[in-house]
């Protein structure tokens, strides 16, 4: 039975509606309704107890010129530096070995993706032990090979690139699981007609592998830049932003703001203002790669 | 066991497996010597975990304990960590069984019925997901206190089971399922609501086992939402309540040591490790399906 002409598809299915009820009301009250309010409070001064007054701009004012807040921005910039190219890199070598299928290659696999499904307590708590200074397995390796102790976690040069460390290691799994099923998706007869064509491996990579893996690498970079700018949970966990702020993040910034000062409406703002720059950076992205066919494109 | 065994069968199947040639074997044992390193934070937790108190702090790397000694758990357990746990599988399990169910409802509904509004919804769902959850953070933390929720139940799953991920993975099954099984029933007169019930939802088993182990990791890992909303130790999820272990945060690990605090993260990561290790390949279609609609 084929779907039977245009009376059928034009009849409406009002069941839908039951259909879609329970996921909608709950997503109108917990993710649509907070957006909205959210909006309205930035341009407020709150605290916890009293009610919300109107202030206009002011909050976004203060904002810009709240050095914290500028050091957060740049902060998360500089963990977008670490954290990208790193996941995304590591994400690909893992991938293409594991794609091999040699022996144990599913161990391998499993191995590369666990970090991924434990919780924020467990990553930072395994990486701030790791990193001790004196007695942490990093620095006690790395003075193996005669490099002095690193003081990861606990000066302001370091603490970001210790708290990149742990988010690679906790972030590496989905890239790596997209590109590892990216690689296999890749039809084996072009392997074997450009091997017939006499290309070497390193050839068969950059003109085979690579053309086919550039909607993976544009979905990875996305999800991963969206992902690194509301860095928070192993922030909190391995430094609570420290030492001096060195290590904050916008999120973690919105954190303390809101409960430890209890600034609600200034929080709000910092928020609204984070929403922009993921906004504007999904934005550029999109048209600098001009992916059609992948992510929000395919899904929609 | 068999189940667990046939499911690593099926995970090993999808790898294209092929032989090593001599060529290869150094690249090979490098590759799993990374590997390895990559699971070596988790040895190191353990086997930290494990060790006398005298024992943890030692000038080099030793990675196993010279004795094995249960001590670090015994004083983790002197936290109320029962009371975590137990919250923690309350939620995840309920915020898990309803984001599963509305997720499969809707996602059918998405991909099958058609009625007024539909596309607004979508476009939606499209557009919450380029919000951080954490924005809606602050307002929500707001009203949940001014009518008395902080600390409840209600307050740390409610805001969880409208899942759009859930939503998504159903979506994408439903949108490549035959309608001619539906359309037999649909003219011997059965309902819609019937239709999804016999027909379409019991057939959605692998995506219902895909949804699921994702959405109780996400749900048994959710931390800034139950930090923020809980102020009673009672009320406290396992995530948060061992949070206060960190040196940055609580003073649990100065009082105690980080034996005990690898004791603790130790009980905190083995059900979401013990889950994805037996169901893998759920695990890995499943994150890959989502990652590829958003």
């Amino acid at each position: 039975m084929t779907r039977a002409g245009g009376g059928r598809r034009r009849r409406i299915d009002w069941s839908g509606y039951a259909f879609v009820g329970f996921f909608t009301v709950p997503f109108c009250l917990f993710t649509i309704l907070p957006v909205l309010f959210g909006g309205y409070v930035g341009f407020t001064e709150w605290g916890i107890l009293g009610t919300p007054k109107w202030v206009g701009l002011a909050n976004f004012r203060e904002a810009f010129r709240d050095e914290w807040v500028g050091r957060a921005f740049l902060n998360v910039l500089l963990y977008g530096l670490c954290i990208v190219p790193g996941v995304g890199l590591l994400g690909l070598v893992f991938a293409l070995f594991v794609n091999q299928g040699w022996p144990l290659s599913a161990l391998a696999r499993t191995c590369f993706f666990a970090p991924t499904v434990v919780s924020a307590p467990v990553i930072g708590l395994v990486w701030v032990w790791m990193l001790d200074t004196q007695f942490g397995i990093v620095n006690q390796s790395l003075a193996m090979l005669g490099i002095g102790p690193v003081p990861w976690l606990t000066s302001t040069r370091w603490s970001l690139v210790g708290v990149s460390l742990a988010s690679i290691w906790w972030d590496l799994g989905l890239p790596f699981v997209l590109f590892l099923a990216a690689l296999q998706e890749v039809p084996g007869v072009l392997y074997e007609a450009a091997a017939v064509d006499g290309a070497n491996r390193a050839q068969q990579f950059r003109f085979v592998t690579l053309p086919h893996l550039r909607p993976t690498v544009s979905l990875v970079v996305t999800l991963q830049v969206i992902a690194t700018m509301r860095i928070f949970s192993q922030v909190y966990v391995m430094t609570n932003g420290g030492p001096a702020g060195s290590s904050s993040s916008v999120i973690h910034y919105i954190y303390t703001t809101a409960i430890v000062r209890q600034l609600l409406g200034y929080a709000s703002a910092v928020s609204i203002l984070l929403f922009g720059a993921i906004l504007l950076v999904t934005l550029v992205q999109r048209l600098l790669i001009r992916e059609r066919g992948t992510w929000l494109g395919r899904a929609a | 066991m068999a189940r667990a065994r046939r499911l690593t069968v099926a995970a090993r199947a999808r790898l294209r497996s092929r032989h090593l040639r001599p060529l290869d074997v150094p690249v090979w044992l490098l590759g799993m010597l990374v590997a390895a390193a990559w699971a070596a934070p988790f040895v190191w937790m353990v086997s930290t975990s494990l060790k006398p108190a005298g024992q943890v702090m030692t000038r080099t790397i030793e990675w196993l304990p010279r004795r094995v000694v249960l001590d670090n758990y015994a004083t983790v357990l002197r936290y109320p960590v029962a009371t975590w746990a137990l919250n923690s599988v309350v939620v995840a399990a309920v915020a898990t069984a309803l984001g599963v169910l509305f997720g499969a409802m809707a996602g059918y509904a998405l991909a099958r019925l058609r009625f007024p509004g539909r596309r607004v919804l979508f476009g939606l769902l499209l557009a919450s997901m380029m919000i951080p959850g954490e924005i809606t953070v602050v307002p929500m933390l707001i009203a949940f206190i001014r009518i008395g929720w902080a600390s409840t139940y209600q307050a740390l799953i409610l805001p969880l089971v409208a899942n759009v991920l859930s939503v998504y993975i159903f979506r994408q099954f439903f949108l490549q399922f035959p309608a001619e099984l539906e359309d037999a029933a649909i003219v011997d007169g059965a309902s819609r609501m019937t239709v999804f019930w016999r027909i379409a939802f019991p057939l959605a088993r692998s995506s219902t086992i895909a949804a699921t182990v994702i959405l109780f990791t996400l749900n048994w890992n959710s931390f800034l939402w139950p930090l923020l909303v809980t102020f009673d130790e009672e009320m406290k999820t396992l995530p948060v309540g061992i949070a206060a272990f960190a040196p940055s945060v609580g003073t649990h690990t100065q009082l105690e040591g980080y034996g005990a605090a690898m004791a603790a993260i130790t009980i905190l990561s083995v059900p979401s490790l013990l889950l994805f290790l037996l169901l893998q390949r759920y695990f890995i279609e499943g994150v890959k399906g989502a990652g590829l609609t958003g």
